[in-house]
């Protein structure tokens, strides 16, 4: 305790220090007198009286200076007076600590911008109470035709698992459904989700006006009830306090609004703004087959994810043998929620973070380098505070003070940059970031910043600091002479040219891996021509369109309006275009096989479409014929397959006119005849390739499932010019069905590719400024090497040197470096970009396209950075060289 | 320096505390002087330890100073024991005699089988 107090007082002991002093010099003062008295006393003479009390007294400026190091901390003011230096210094030479600071702050924004989306995504817990208990629950399918980790599963093995498990807390499940909400204004379609009111007990969250679902919501014949979003709430009904037990309208049936949820809620997606009870019916809870829900649950307090497997997985197998039609090879797949979340973007946001490192490491070198060309202009000020006694650690901790200032300055910078990162980042919202609303500037990404700009304020600093406290007093006071450490400090810079050109090689390297994958990316065949085609969302919901007859009249309809427009070639429908989405695939059978063994079963992909779909897309027709608005359902069930189903399940037929049905062969479903064969595409994703996939007409497809949601219009020009009047053409077909994702194909080919284009661009930037970096640093150092051999170079052109030999003498030692440097960087290319590998698309990570391609383009910049500062040594005049010792 | 100092820093601040607590407020000199007396003049008290001992028993609580005017009507900063400081006296003072009694024991042969 009074230590501390003791502490305390000496930290205050900083401040008023000339009144203490002052106090200090009165209490002396009347110390002396009072002994000169006592002396005087004792018989003294008045000035022998002084005489032995000044002896006795001692040294009184050495007691007040040891009374004033007692009455503060001597450190703490040494670093105060260093960093009042130090600030002086900073501001005597504006340019070069502007330069620095901005070189810090690009290097520790780069870095604190990445930091904090590594932090939102990999570090931080998932803003749910005891987040680390919550589990997503797939099914794991193993199946000779199919494979799936991460399967959906289905009704029937949520409600066993729920039923039959020990491990689990709670277990919720939801499944995605849009709405179309329409009353009090314009109809717009909003994301939603059906979800079991075991959900919000999952979660532990409840809502923020009103309440979540209870169990007696939860079921087939409760009440048609709703619960919003803070942001819905907010903008389409001007948080109305008064919202709960109204209704509103969705895909025209009212829904009572019981609850609102807290802003930050939106589970499972960014964009969903609206929850219902997902009812399951007690037919839906003894379907094992029809694979449609997202489960996730809560551990129980000490219960792993691995135990909750094990146990699922005894549940599975019992299912197996109850079901064996359904569950054969079916076993279940627990997976941390957390993990389900940033596991997939952990890869990209390692190799970037990695990247800005290097970006960072390249800037210390740089900054190391330029407090060593400072050094040597400061030989002199420094050899003077040595020879007038300053310590060498002195020296040491005053030019490390001065690296710290400016640590400090390119942190407060670099965190402005990273703000504006940030912001950039949320701009671009790349798709495959999640928990993009929880990123920020916050305490975590400022104690990092902090700690890395530090880091580097003694990587960068301690080396220059080392050669400028060892140099020689004598040499450097010497007027007139060479400065000798220049020698040791060159050579330590021509190993940062090394060192950052390595790095630089690395980052550099990456990004053309990452760009070579990318133009493979763009230049796969699609098999279908996305230019021209505009493309737009609108689902007929509603008693209107309960049945098929309904539907199919309003597609057809819909289809002639818009082709009635001008600029427009064709039109149709589909359940979803390419590129968006990634569906499950279904069980079928071949008429006249032999009946395959359980879970062996034929599966393929498959989309409902109207007549037109494979011309408005250009996917070519290879036989047969495609759907006609007379494929009623009274008439013959037809089905177009692609070109990967026939080559799988009839190689070497004409599995033209052959007839298939959805199930096994026993099941009491109609055959369809397959009436034609398309072309492949890319349907999931550009990266994913076709597989098998059947399509039916949607005039003859009577499940209610096969809803289409998507619009394709092949326009004669640009796709976009005929936005306005498709949105017109809708409202006048039904004005209550809202258009949404009014887009061409090509900007939906383009999002799918996003996350690539992302990533490049990202790393891109931070290749390029790793580039930049580079070559400044040569050309520094390059500067800095030729205006240190001025003379000599004079003196070489005096005896008669060639202008050319001299340039090229000069050159061949700065391309040298470079050329060690990148001999290092490819070196430790080939050991880093292997950890890549999962970013990178039909290129080997040890490209050697790339590295050609770099180690020619770190090369060329070399060259260039060398060149100008050679140049000037070409123009040296012999003359003016040598006058100028 | 090291820790010989410290133990003469040690016996100092108590020989300053004790002083204080025998003699009520008194100033550096007046304690300076006493303490010399007090050892007899065996023990010569250097100012340039004085000062700095006076300060870290301030900053540590167990006195407190202000001006005040000596006998021959000289101003002069007056130190005197607080609360703490008087604890902190029966505390080291019990501390001492124990360790001069187990150096003492040490320094007599022969009585250790006692």
């Amino acid at each position: 305790m009074n230590k501390l107090r003791a502490w305390l007082l000496r930290f205050g002991g900083l401040f008023r220090k000339q009144r203490r002093d002052r106090d200090f010099s009165a209490e002396m003062d009347s110390h002396l007198q009072m002994h000169i008295e006592d002396n005087l006393r004792a018989g003294m003479s008045p000035a022998e009286a002084r005489r032995q009390a000044l002896i006795k007294l001692g040294g009184i400026e050495q007691t007040k200076e040891s009374v004033r190091d007692g009455r503060s901390l001597p450190i703490l003011e040494m670093l105060l007076q260093d960093t009042r230096y130090g600030v002086r210094m900073l501001r005597k030479n504006p340019g070069f600590t502007a330069v620095v600071v901005l070189t810090l702050a690009l290097g520790v924004g780069a870095n604190a911008a990445i930091f904090s989306v590594v932090h939102a995504v990999l570090l931080k817990p998932l803003p749910y109470p005891e987040s680390h208990r919550l589990v997503m629950v797939w099914e794991k399918v193993f199946l000779p035709n199919y494979q799936n980790d991460e399967n959906n599963p289905s009704p029937g093995n949520f409600s066993d698992w729920k039923n039959q498990n020990t491990v689990f807390e709670n277990i919720g499940a939801y499944r995605n459904r849009s709405f179309n909400l329409t009353g009090s204004g314009e109809p717009v379609r909003v994301e939603g989700e059906q979800v079991s009111a075991s959900l919000f007990s999952v979660l532990q969250l409840n809502a923020a006006i009103g309440r979540v679902f209870t169990a007696e919501d939860d079921q087939p014949a409760g009440q048609h009830v709703v619960v919003m979003s803070d942001g819905l709430w907010k903008s389409r009904f001007g948080s109305d306090a008064q919202i709960l037990g109204t209704t509103i309208l969705l895909d025209g049936e009212s829904y009572a609004v019981v609850g609102v949820m807290p802003p930050a809620f939106h589970f499972p997606d960014p964009d969903d703004q609206l929850w219902v009870p997902i009812a399951l019916t007690p037919q839906d809870l003894a379907n094992h087959g029809s694979h449609n829900l997202l489960v996730t649950a809560r551990l129980k307090q000490l219960v792993t994810a691995a135990q909750a497997q094990g146990e699922l997985n005894r549940i599975a197998q019992h299912l197996t043998e109850l079901y064996p039609d359904t569950n054969t090879g079916v076993k279940a797949n627990v997976v941390p929620l957390f993990e389900e979340i940033a596991g997939p973007v952990r890869p990209v946001l390692v190799t970037l973070f990695g990247a800005v490192g290097f970006v960072l490491l390249i800037v210390c070198a740089n900054v190391a380098s330029l407090l060593l060309g400072r050094a040597s202009a400061r030989h002199r000020e420094i050899g003077i505070r040595i020879a007038l006694g300053a310590g060498r650690t002195r020296i040491l901790r005053q030019l490390l003070t001065e690296s710290a200032l400016l640590a400090v300055l390119g942190c407060v910078l670099g965190l402005v940059f990273a703000r504006w990162g940030i912001l950039a980042l949320k701009l671009l919202s790349p798709p495959h970031i999640p928990r993009l609303d929880e990123i920020q500037v916050d305490a975590s990404v400022f104690v990092f910043s902090l700690a890395i700009s530090l880091l580097a304020g003694f990587i960068f600093g301690v080396l220059p600091a080392l050669h400028a406290a060892r140099g020689n007093v004598n040499d450097s006071l010497k007027e007139g002479t060479r400065e000798s450490a220049g020698g040791a400090r060159l050579r330590t810079r021509n190993l940062l040219v090394i060192l950052e050109t390595a790095l630089g090689v690395v980052v550099v390297i990456g990004a053309g891996l990452l760009l070579r994958s990318f133009l493979i990316l763009e230049s796969v065949p699609l098999g279908f021509q996305p230019r021209g085609v505009l493309t737009f969302r609108v689902i007929p919901r509603g008693e209107k369109y309960s049945q098929l007859a309904g539907r199919t009249a309003f597609y057809q309809q819909a289809i002639k309006h818009i082709q009635a427009l001008p600029g427009v070639k064709s039109a149709a429908a589909v359940s979803f275009i390419p590129l968006t989405n990634s569906r499950g695939s279904k069980g079928f059978s071949i008429e006249g096989r032999i009946p395959p063994s359980a879970g062996q079963i034929p599966m393929a992909g498959y989309d409902a479409v109207t007549p037109g779909y494979f011309a408005s897309l250009q996917i070519p027709l290879r036989s047969g014929r495609d759907f006609s608005w007379q494929d009623t359902p009274q008439a013959q069930r037809v089905v177009i397959i692609n070109e990967a189903m026939a080559r799988t399940y009839w190689p070497g037929e004409d599995p033209l006119r052959k007839r298939i049905k959805l199930g096994t062969a026993d099941d009491p479903y109609p055959w369809w005849t397959i009436a034609g064969v398309v072309g492949d595409i890319r349907e999931f994703d550009v990266l994913t390739p076709p597989r098998p996939t059947m399509y039916l007409p949607i005039s003859q497809a009577d499940d209610s499932n096969y809803l289409l949601r998507d619009w394709v219009v092949r326009a004669n020009g640009d796709a976009m010019n005929i936005a306005s009047s498709i949105r017109a053409a809708m409202r006048e077909v039904d004005p209550n069905l809202p258009v949404s994702r009014l887009r061409s194909l090509e900007q939906v080919r383009s999002i799918s590719v996003a996350p690539q284009r992302f990533n490049l661009s990202l790393f891109g930037l931070f290749a390029a400024l790793a580039l930049l970096l580079a070559a400044v640093g040569i050309y520094g150092v390059m500067a800095y090497s030729v205006a240190q051999r001025t003379r000599e170079i004079g003196i070489r052109v005096a005896l008669g040197a060639q202008r050319g030999e001299v340039v090229r003498l000069l050159l061949g030692q700065g391309v040298g470096y470079a050329a060690l440097g990148v001999i290092l960087g490819v070196a430790g290319a080939f050991a880093l970009t292997r950890l890549m590998t999962s970013l990178l698309y039909g290129v080997q990570p040890a490209d050697p396209l790339t590295f050609v391609c770099v180690t020619l383009l770190l090369g060329c910049v070399a060259l260039l950075a060398c060149y100008f500062p050679a140049r000037r040594a070409m123009r040296v005049d012999p003359i003016v060289a040598l006058r100028s010792e | 320096m090291g820790e010989r100092a410290d133990v003469w820093q040690g016996t100092l601040a108590l020989m300053v505390l004790k002083t204080l607590q025998a003699l009520g407020p008194l100033h550096g000199y007046g304690i300076a002087r006493r303490i010399e007396q007090t050892s007899g003049d065996l023990l010569a008290v250097n100012y340039g330890t004085l000062y700095p001992a006076l300060l870290k028993l301030e900053q540590e609580g167990y006195i407190s100073s202000e001006w005040g005017t000596s006998d021959n009507n000289r101003k002069a900063k007056y130190y005197k024991l607080t609360r703490a400081g008087r604890k902190q006296l029966e505390r080291e003072a019990r501390e001492w005699e124990q360790t001069t009694e187990i150096l003492a024991r040490f320094l007599s042969p022969g009585k250790e089988s006692a």
